[in-house]
């Protein structure tokens, strides 16, 4: 089950990157970047 | 005047540099927070005292936790003469920091002469490997010993989420007891466990196939709850063990400990005193001691919180009558929940072996609370030595 999660996570956390890449107002790269965050942090199992 | 959404879309000052930019302002952070929430998945050491005959690990009575953040020390007391076994569980909620320091405490103190006791300090072990979110608690507290000062965790509730995840959106137990889904990491909702259930469950497991092949006569699981919570300073008894507590409390009022007995609810599964008894005919009995930190009054929450217990709005709350323990400017401190649950323990083992002298549990070398009281906690802890053992990585539940 965890690692289905995990997959889940993996999969928006690289939606956010490419998006990320391809937007050009800084202000929803920035939104961006604050929910990768967390995403990360529980992608590497750490929090 | 509207603006054209497609020169809005190229308006904004962004470009791949600056994502790059970010993503490297992302991993710096991701990389400082890591160090921060790692430091948390070292167990701080514990030093046990001259009473101590033996130790082993929780996975020895289930290897289904074995390898896993919720395998835990087992400690063994035993006395020269044969007697009775008592368990002490410190440690279920490690946000309850006065269940884990008061088994630390016996662990380094305590010497049996009759009988047999068992501590398990860490009970929910990976619980002290993260705080609850949105609680802003630290994460650790500090005791000054003569010669040094101890560091020791305050952890979240129940099981880390990185060690089980994800939660259920409603978590039925074992009893059938419906409870919210991140009930389902909390060890005292998960009695009497699932071998083939979620991590916390097979925790819960252990613990009472302990209890089983240990013939542990008398299971004490120790607590802490906020100073609005109609149950603190109290014993939460099975009615196997309604006597022994009623007796007990009525010593303590003797010595001016005020602590009221509840019967443990029949309809309230999944809670060790509920299940403990039921299970494996232990007398169980649950003790709770009013820990300011974990109520929703409490107003800054930091260290000093934890360990003072002195907190203005409590204060209030207590003058307004609102609290169910008193709670004057001297606050609740963490010295004195420590010192009543040991005194509470010492009681329990002293009736216990009253009504039952073939099975004696004769335990030597523990404070009172007025002795913890004039002397403080650090007195009666092992100065610092060595350093601690890590439990970060050890995620196995699929």
């Amino acid at each position: 089950m965890t690692w289905i999660y995990q997959g889940i996570t993996l999969i928006v956390v690289l939606l956010i990157l490419w998006h990320m890449l391809r937007e050009r107002r800084l202000k929803e790269q920035m939104e961006a970047a604050l929910v990768l965050l967390p995403l990360i942090l529980r992608l590497l199992m750490i929090k | 005047m509207s603006s054209d959404p497609a020169t809005e879309k190229t308006r904004g000052y962004g470009n791949r540099w600056t994502a790059l930019g970010l993503l490297g302002a992302v991993a710096i952070t991701v990389s400082l927070v890591a160090q921060d929430f790692r430091a948390m998945w070292s167990d701080p050491p514990i030093y046990p005292g001259p009473g101590v005959t033996g130790q082993a690990r929780l996975s020895d009575y289930f290897s289904g936790i074995e390898d896993t953040a919720a395998d835990t020390d087992v400690y063994f007391l035993e006395g020269t003469e044969p007697g009775g076994t008592a368990l002490i569980l410190g440690g279920t909620h490690p946000n309850e920091p006065a269940s884990s320091l008061t088994a630390i405490t016996l662990l380094e103190n305590a010497v049996l002469t009759q009988g047999r006791l068992i501590v398990i300090p860490r009970a929910t072990r990976s619980g002290f490997t993260a705080t609850d979110p949105q609680e802003g608690y630290p994460e650790f507290y500090r005791i000054e010993t003569p010669t040094g000062t101890r560091r020791f965790r305050y952890g979240g509730r129940g099981t880390n989420p990185i060690h089980q995840w994800p939660d259920p959106v409603i978590y039925v137990n074992g009893s059938g007891q419906q409870l919210a889904g991140p009930e389902v990491r909390n060890l005292n909702r998960s009695y009497p466990g699932d071998p083939n259930g979620y991590l916390t469950e097979r925790l819960a497991f252990a613990i009472v196939e302990l209890i089983r092949r240990e013939e542990v006569d008398l299971s004490i699981d120790l607590h802490e709850a906020s100073p609005e919570y109609p149950v603190i300073n109290a014993m939460v008894a099975h009615e196997n063990a309604m006597d022994l507590a009623v007796e007990a409390a009525m010593l303590l009022e003797f010595e001016g400990i005020q602590i009221a007995v509840e019967p443990s609810p029949a309809n309230l599964r999944g809670l060790s005193h509920r299940e403990w008894g039921d299970a494996t005919g232990t007398k169980a009995i649950l003790i709770e001691a009013a820990n300011p930190a974990q109520g929703r009054l409490r107003g800054p929450t930091n260290e000093a919180l934890i360990v003072e217990g002195v907190d203005k709005y409590y204060r209030r709350a207590g003058e307004l009558g609102l609290l169910y323990v008193p709670f004057g400017e001297e606050g609740s401190p963490l010295k004195e929940r420590v010192g009543r649950h040991i005194q509470t323990v010492s009681t329990l083992f002293e009736v216990f072996s009253s009504h039952d002298p073939d099975r004696t549990i004769a335990v030597e070398n523990l404070p009172t609370l007025a002795e913890v009281l004039q002397n403080g906690l650090g007195a009666f802890l092992a100065p610092p030595r060595t350093e601690a053992t890590d439990v970060g990585r050890l995620s196995d539940d699929p």
